[in-house]
C-alpha cells in the first residue's frame, strides 16, 4: 500500500461551522507535522484519521479502511490526544494493561514494552503510581508510552511534547523518528514552528480549516522565512552607535536585542556576521514568532 | 463482539465507581440503613399502631396465627410486601442510574473518551461493557438489600408472631422485576448521555424513572390494584417492551462522537 493514510476532500462541521473543508492528503511512512494556531482544525483532522469523527464530506482511509466505522483497523493505529485522557484512579500499570486488553495485547508483553518507554523517558518509577497524583509533564510521558504498546503501524499524536522538558522531548522526537525509520507512518500535530521544524519531515499547515501549505521543513523556511524581521538575542549588550556599521535593516531594540527585517533566511548570516564583527556575542535567533505570524495571519496565496 | 472487551470495560468502570467513596458510599449505605431500620419500624407499627390501620385496609388475612396476633401480623404483612417493597425496588433504578451517568456521561466529563474510542471497539461493545458495569453492582446490591431486608423482617416477624413474612410469590416477583428496572434507568441514561455535559444531568433525568414506582403503594393503599404475582407478571411484561423500546432508541441514537465532547 503506497499510502498509510488517504484522506479525500472531507469536510467536518460542528453545527454550521466548518472545522475542516475540502482536506485531501496522502500520507505514507515517516513523519507528517500537521502545523497550526489555535482552532485551525488540526485535532479535529487527527480525529477523523483516528476514527473519532465521521467526516461530513469525504473520505478517509488509514491503511484501507474506514476506521470510524471498522474497529478491527484501530487495532493497528495509536492516538496520544492532546488532554491525557487516562484515567487518574488507575495506576498507570492499570491504565497499561486497561487499554492493551482493549488491543488485543498480552499482559506481560504490554508491560514489557510500556516500561521500556518509560525507561527511555526516566519515567519508569511512576508504574504503581495512580495517574492522578502525576504532573502534566509525567502524564503526557504516560500517554506516549500508552500510544506505543499496541506496536502501531500508525501513530497519530496531538501536540506530544506540549508539556515536556527539553530532554524528554528530544527523547519522544528521537524515538519517533527511529518509528519513522522503521517504516510506520507518524502523524505528528502541534502549533509550534520551532517543534515542527526540528524533523526533516513533510509540513503540513493548516489555518481555518484548510491545508494552506503542504512542504517541507527545507520548504518552510524558503518560503516563509522572507520578509519578516527576526529577533536576535544578544550575550552581552552592545552601544547603539554601532548601528550604522549594522546596516539599514537593522534596529537595536535594547542592548541585548538586535531586530533585522530579512529578505530571506540568508539574510540572517549577513546579520550576524556584522554583529560579530562589531563585537557581539549571539545568544539566540528567534525566528518563530514572526514565522507564525506570517504563516497563521498573512501569507494567503495558496488558498 | 469479544467478551474480553466489555469485560474489560466493565471491571475499569465497577473499579472506577468503586475507587469513590462519595459514590458508592450513599449508594450502598442508605439501601443497607433502610433494609435494616424499616423492618424495625414496620414492627413497632405493627405491634401498636396496627389493629386500628388494619381495619381500615383490605388486607388479606394470614393462616394458622392467633386471632389476638392478626391484625399486627396482617398489618406487618401488608406493610412489608405493598408498602415497602415498592419502595425497595427504587434500588435498582437509583444504582444503575449512579453508575450508568457516572459510566457514560463520566467519560466525557472527565475527558477520558478519546482513549477509549480509539481504541479497537466496536460499539456494541463499548455499550455491553458499559451495561455490564452498571447492571452486575445494581443486581448484587439488590439481591443483598432485598435479602437483608426479607431477613430482618422474617427475624422480627418470628420474634413477635412466631411466624415468617418473607419469601411470598408477589415479593419474588417483585424481586425478578428489579433487573428490568435497573435495564430501563441504563438504556435511559446511554439515551440521556449522549445530549447532556455531565453526570449530574444525566442522573436526574433518568431517576425520574422513579415516578411511576413509587405510584405502586399507594396504588395498593387506596384499592385500585392487587399487588400479587399477576400483577408483577403484567410489570414484567411491560418492562420488556419498555426496555426493548428505550434500548433501540438509545442504541439506535447512539453515535461514539456524543460521548467525545
Amino acid at each position: 500500500m503506497k499510502y498509510a493514510i488517504s484522506i479525500n476532500g472531507i469536510g467536518k462541521r460542528f453545527g454550521n461551522e466548518y472545522a475542516l473543508k475540502d482536506i485531501s492528503l496522502e500520507l505514507g511512512k515517516g513523519i507528517t507535522l500537521i502545523l497550526g494556531p489555535n482552532g485551525a482544525g488540526k485535532s479535529t483532522l487527527l480525529r477523523c484519521m483516528a476514527g473519532l469523527y465521521k467526516p461530513d464530506e469525504g473520505r478517509v482511509k488509514v491503511l484501507g479502511k474506514d476506521p470510524y466505522s471498522d474497529a478491527g483497523i484501530r487495532k493497528r493505529i495509536s492516538f496520544m490526544p492532546d488532554n491525557y485522557g487516562l484515567y487518574d484512579f488507575l495506576s498507570v500499570r492499570d491504565n497499561i494493561l486497561f487499554f492493551s486488553r482493549l488491543y488485543g495485547v498480552n499482559d506481560d508483553t504490554a508491560i514489557s514494552k510500556a516500561m521500556e518507554t518509560l525507561k527511555m523517558l526516566d519515567a519508569d518509577s511512576y508504574i504503581n503510581t495512580k495517574v492522578g497524583q502525576l504532573s502534566r509533564g509525567t502524564k503526557q510521558k504516560m500517554l506516549f508510552c500508552k500510544a506505543l504498546v499496541n506496536d502501531p503501524d500508525v501513530i497519530l499524536l496531538d501536540e506530544p511534547t506540549a508539556f515536556l522538558d527539553a530532554s524528554s522531548s528530544a527523547q519522544v522526537r528521537e524515538a519517533l523518528s527511529d518509528l519513522a525509520k522503521a517504516g510506520k507512518c507518524v502523524v505528528f500535530v502541534t502549533q509550534r514552528v520551532d517543534e515542527a521544524t526540528r524533523f526533516n519531515s513533510r509540513i503540513c499547515v493548516i489555518r481555518n480549516g484548510r491545508i494552506i501549505k503542504d512542504t517541507d521543513t527545507r520548504g518552510l523556511y524558503n518560503e516563509v522565512l522572507s520578509g519578516i524581521t527576526v529577533s536576535i538575542r544578544l550575550a552581552r549588550p552592545i552601544r547603539q552607535e554601532i548601528r550604522s556599521k549594522l546596516g539599514k535593516n537593522v534596529i537595536i531594540e535594547n542592548g541585548n536585542i538586535v531586530k533585522a527585517r530579512i529578505r530571506d533566511y540568508r539574510d540572517i548570516n549577513e546579520v550576524i556576521e556584522r554583529l560579530i564583527k562589531n563585537g557581539a556575542y549571539i545568544a539566540s535567533v528567534d525566528y518563530a514568532e514572526p514565522m507564525i505570524e506570517k504563516l497563521y495571519a498573512g501569507d494567503n496565496d495558496e488558498e | 463482539m469479544t467478551r474480553s472487551k466489555p469485560m474489560a470495560i466493565a471491571i475499569k468502570d465497577i473499579r472506577e465507581v468503586f475507587s469513590s467513596v462519595s459514590i458508592y458510599g450513599p449508594m450502598i449505605g442508605v439501601p443497607l440503613f433502610f433494609a435494616v431500620a424499616l423492618p424495625f419500624l414496620t414492627v413497632y407499627v405493627a405491634l401498636h399502631a396496627a389493629p386500628s390501620i388494619a381495619s381500615r385496609i383490605a388486607i388479606t388475612p394470614i393462616a394458622n396465627v392467633a386471632k389476638s396476633q392478626v391484625d399486627s401480623l396482617s398489618f406487618m404483612y401488608f406493610f412489608a410486601i405493598n408498602v415497602l417493597g415498592p419502595i425497595f425496588l427504587t434500588i435498582p433504578i437509583f444504582t444503575a442510574s449512579v453508575i450508568a451517568a457516572d459510566s457514560f456521561a463520566g467519560e466525557k466529563e472527565r475527558k477520558t473518551s478519546e482513549n477509549l474510542l480509539a481504541a479497537p471497539i466496536t460499539n456494541g461493545e463499548l455499550l455491553l461493557g458499559k451495561i455490564l458495569a452498571s447492571l452486575i453492582p445494581t443486581i448484587l446490591l439488590t439481591l443483598a438489600v432485598f435479602g437483608i431486608y426479607g431477613a430482618t423482617v422474617n427475624f422480627l416477624s418470628i420474634r413477635e408472631f412466631s411466624t415468617a413474612v418473607l419469601p411470598t410469590p408477589t415479593w419474588l416477583m417483585m424481586l425478578a422485576s428489579a433487573p428490568l428496572l435497573a435495564l430501563a434507568a441504563i438504556a435511559v441514561v446511554v439515551f440521556v448521555s449522549a445530549h447532556v455535559r455531565g453526570i449530574k444531568e444525566a442522573q436526574q433525568i433518568s431517576t425520574l424513572l422513579v415516578l411511576p414506582i413509587l405510584l405502586i403503594p399507594f396504588i395498593s393503599i387506596l384499592g385500585i390494584a392487587n399487588l400479587d404475582v399477576a400483577f408483577f407478571a403484567y410489570v414484567i411484561a411491560a418492562l420488556c417492551i419498555v426496555d426493548t423500546v428505550i434500548f433501540y432508541i438509545s442504541v439506535k441514537d447512539f453515535k461514539k462522537e456524543k460521548i467525545l465532547y
